[in-house]
């Protein structure tokens, strides 16, 4: 009887042992993958900057007109066809709008 | 006599253990009673540290939600003097890490402080180099910096905020309070290697929360076709600078607002307060004749004109209070609206000499001069309107034509906007939602109406005559194919400040209008200050108009309401 209680008394100590010993550890792997995952972030906000600034649509439209020679459109370059009550009647519900460029040939009947 | 010999010693072997332990107790009462205080403190400072975690600055969108403003973790480097063995070979191997001159780093590191910062808030890429070499006394922490992705974009009303992240101008400062993280201190206990440990009952997780979102109501790519334009027509007629404003009238929400020169929020260095001001609110102007749109309001609203009296123009020259107002041209008779039309400062005077001192600076007033618009924006002036009771013989008439009266670029184009929308004065404002780091709304500002200033008729008729202004009179150079066009022009003298005397050679040119005028979806305002050359507002300012206003109809897909005018190709069918 003596003997299981002072079993059991020496693995309550173990056991508190280990318990502190492995919160210490755990302690440890959770700094560490906090610091992973402020890295993580930190790399995710450089690459929205970088999407934005080279989204700018200063770059946008110097690399379209400089470098792939495209130009704004004109009035009347840009047909607005609104697309009303005589569809079918599975499309009244939302009009929709094509815009379509000037120099494409449209069949509107389509 | 070796009895008493032994004794001796024995005394001797107790005194001396007597006497250790006497000292032992005597040290542990210092160290465990005397002494208990000061070292608990001094054990905790070993062991714990105490840090301050602070939430990132919020971000500034525009209303499709592209980045404008956005805070990034960046490395700042500092030094630990005691701790660096040679000052002047450490300051030659970081001199061309972190971009500072070898003397200066060195001068710093031989300081007698414990603490000195050698460069801050450093590009990441120059940050990497630390984490591959490591150098004794130096170390490194990461601050927030802010950055504007799209550089000079919008830099006068975003403003900036300063290098410990408290906003300085424009919106960074008008939002400091919602932009700013959250801010936490908290004790963590550290082990002999200094590395954070957390120990139980220890909360894990506190990370203090982001700073709000703003979501703005400019449109980047109108604020851009608007930068674009506005530094074209500085550059060409080589002004000393420009503003311009693009509202939506039925709402007062700003889709752009620009001042030229601009600048870099990124690169602040040399720069002078008078670069990041914003003029749209800070500056304000004579408006000459754009203030005639106002005017022809007031006037039809009370009756005392209709668009199709006659007023006699009196050959181009008339004397008022012993000084004399000239036209540009000679007119005999003209309507009321070719007075509009034509800009002629003597119909105007008339105009405002049948409305009177009183009813014009209560209209002046209700259209909101005199005072600040209340946009959501630091700095704002109010002009200047006195009151009529201290007007003099000529200022009736001075007023109506746009003189003795200071109006700002925002004063303008939220009254033409009332003009605009049916006749009522909106707030304007610039930001149109704050949502928290989850992106939930915390608050909406929504459009309000600050009161109605004349009837929807007044305002059908005042629209009229601004059409004429662009079809027959001096803003030709304004209208957009396919769309209506209403809108003023203004040429205004400035005073020069050595003679005190309107100047001959300095202008201040506007255009100020709205289209479609069936429709309006955009109300705007061009002032250009003093243009060399030729500076009649509808020269200067109206092509500005008529330039930004096209490419925002295309970018928004307003419909023509007007026949368009192809121009067809050489050879073309």
């Amino acid at each position: 009887m003596r003997l299981l209680a002072m079993c059991t008394g020496l693995c309550l100590v173990f056991l508190f042992v280990w318990e502190r010993v492995d919160m210490v550890r755990v302690g440890y792997q959770v700094e560490r993958l906090k610091q992973e995952k402020t890295v993580l972030e930190r790399e995710r906000n450089q690459l929205h900057i970088k999407v934005s600034s080279l989204s700018a649509p200063d770059r946008v439209a110097k690399i379209a007109t400089e470098r792939l020679g495209m130009a704004p459109s004109q009035r009347g370059q840009v047909i607005v066809v609104r697309v009303g009550p005589l569809m079918a009647p599975s499309m009244q519900s939302a009009p929709v709008e094509l815009r379509v460029a000037k120099q494409e040939p449209v069949d509107v009947r389509r | 006599m070796a009895g008493s010999l032994q004794h001796y010693r024995r005394y001797v072997m107790l005194l001396v253990f007597l006497g250790g332990f006497g000292i032992v107790l005597f040290r542990l009462v210092t160290l465990q009673v005397l002494q208990a205080a000061e070292l608990t403190v001094k054990a905790d400072r070993q062991h714990q540290k105490t840090m301050l975690l602070e939430g990132a600055r919020g971000a500034i969108v525009d209303r499709n939600g592209k980045v404008l403003a956005m805070n990034l973790e960046v490395p700042s480097v500092f030094g630990v003097p005691t701790d660096v063995d040679s000052p002047a070979q450490t300051a030659r191997l970081l001199s061309p890490v972190l971009d500072v001159r070898v003397s200066e780093l060195e001068q710093r590191l031989r300081q007698n402080r414990h603490f000195v910062w050698l460069a801050r808030k450093l590009d990441p890429e120059q940050g990497r180099w630390f984490d591959r070499t490591r150098v004794e006394g130096i170390g490194v922490v990461m601050e927030g910096r802010r950055f504007y992705p799209k550089g000079p974009l919008l830099s006068h009303l975003l403003g900036f905020a300063g290098m410990d992240g408290q906003g300085l101008e424009g919106i960074e400062r008008r939002y400091d309070s919602d932009l700013q993280g959250e801010k936490q201190i908290i004790v963590a206990q550290r082990d002999a290697k200094g590395r954070t440990v957390f120990l139980k009952g220890q909360q894990a997780e506190q990370v203090p929360a982001s700073g709000h979102r703003l979501v703005l109501t400019i449109d980047e790519v109108i604020q851009y076709i608007v930068e674009k334009e506005l530094d074209n027509a500085v550059a060409r007629v080589q002004a000393k600078s420009g503003t311009m404003i693009v509202m939506e009238p039925n709402s007062g929400a700003l889709l752009a607002l620009a001042s030229s020169p601009r600048f870099d929020p990124n690169v602040l260095s040399n720069l002078s307060p008078d670069r990041w001001r914003n003029r749209a609110l800070t500056d304000a102007y004579e408006p000459g004749s754009t203030m005639k749109a106002i005017l022809a309001a007031a006037a039809i609203e009370e009756r005392v004109m209709e668009p199709e009296t006659l007023v006699f123009g009196e050959q181009g020259s008339m004397a008022i209070a012993s000084t004399v107002i000239h036209d540009h041209e000679k007119h005999d008779w003209l309507t009321f609206a070719q007075v509009i039309q034509k800009s002629s400062n003597i119909g105007a005077a008339k105009a405002g000499m049948a409305l009177g001192d009183q009813r014009l600076h209560q209209y002046l007033q209700t259209f909101g001069f005199g005072a600040q618009t209340e946009i959501d924006l630091p700095g704002e002036a109010t002009g200047l309107l006195k009151n009529f009771k201290t007007w003099g013989r000529r200022t009736v008439a001075s007023i109506s034509m746009g003189q003795e009266i200071g109006v700002t670029s925002m004063q303008m184009v939220t009254a033409i906007a009332a003009i605009a929308n049916g006749g009522k004065l909106m707030k304007p404002y610039i930001v149109s939602e704050i949502r928290d780091a989850q992106n939930q709304l915390k608050r909406q500002i929504l459009p309000q109406v600050r009161r109605r200033v004349i009837s929807q008729e007044t305002a059908r008729a005042v629209t009229t005559i601004l059409e004429g202004v662009v079809t027959e009179g001096t803003g030709g150079r304004a209208a957009i194919n396919g769309f209506r066009v209403a809108g003023k022009t203004g040429t205004a003298q400035k005073i020069d400040p050595r003679t005190r005397a309107y100047s001959d050679s300095k202008f201040v040119s506007s255009f100020v209008g709205y289209v479609p005028a069936d429709n309006p979806q955009l109300a705007m305002i061009v002032v250009i200050d003093e243009p060399q050359g030729e500076a009649w507002g509808g020269a200067v300012a109206a092509p500005v108009f008529n330039r930004v206003g096209q490419q925002a109809l295309s970018y928004l897909g307003v419909s023509s309401s007007e026949p368009v005018k192809l121009a067809m190709a050489a050879g073309g069918p």
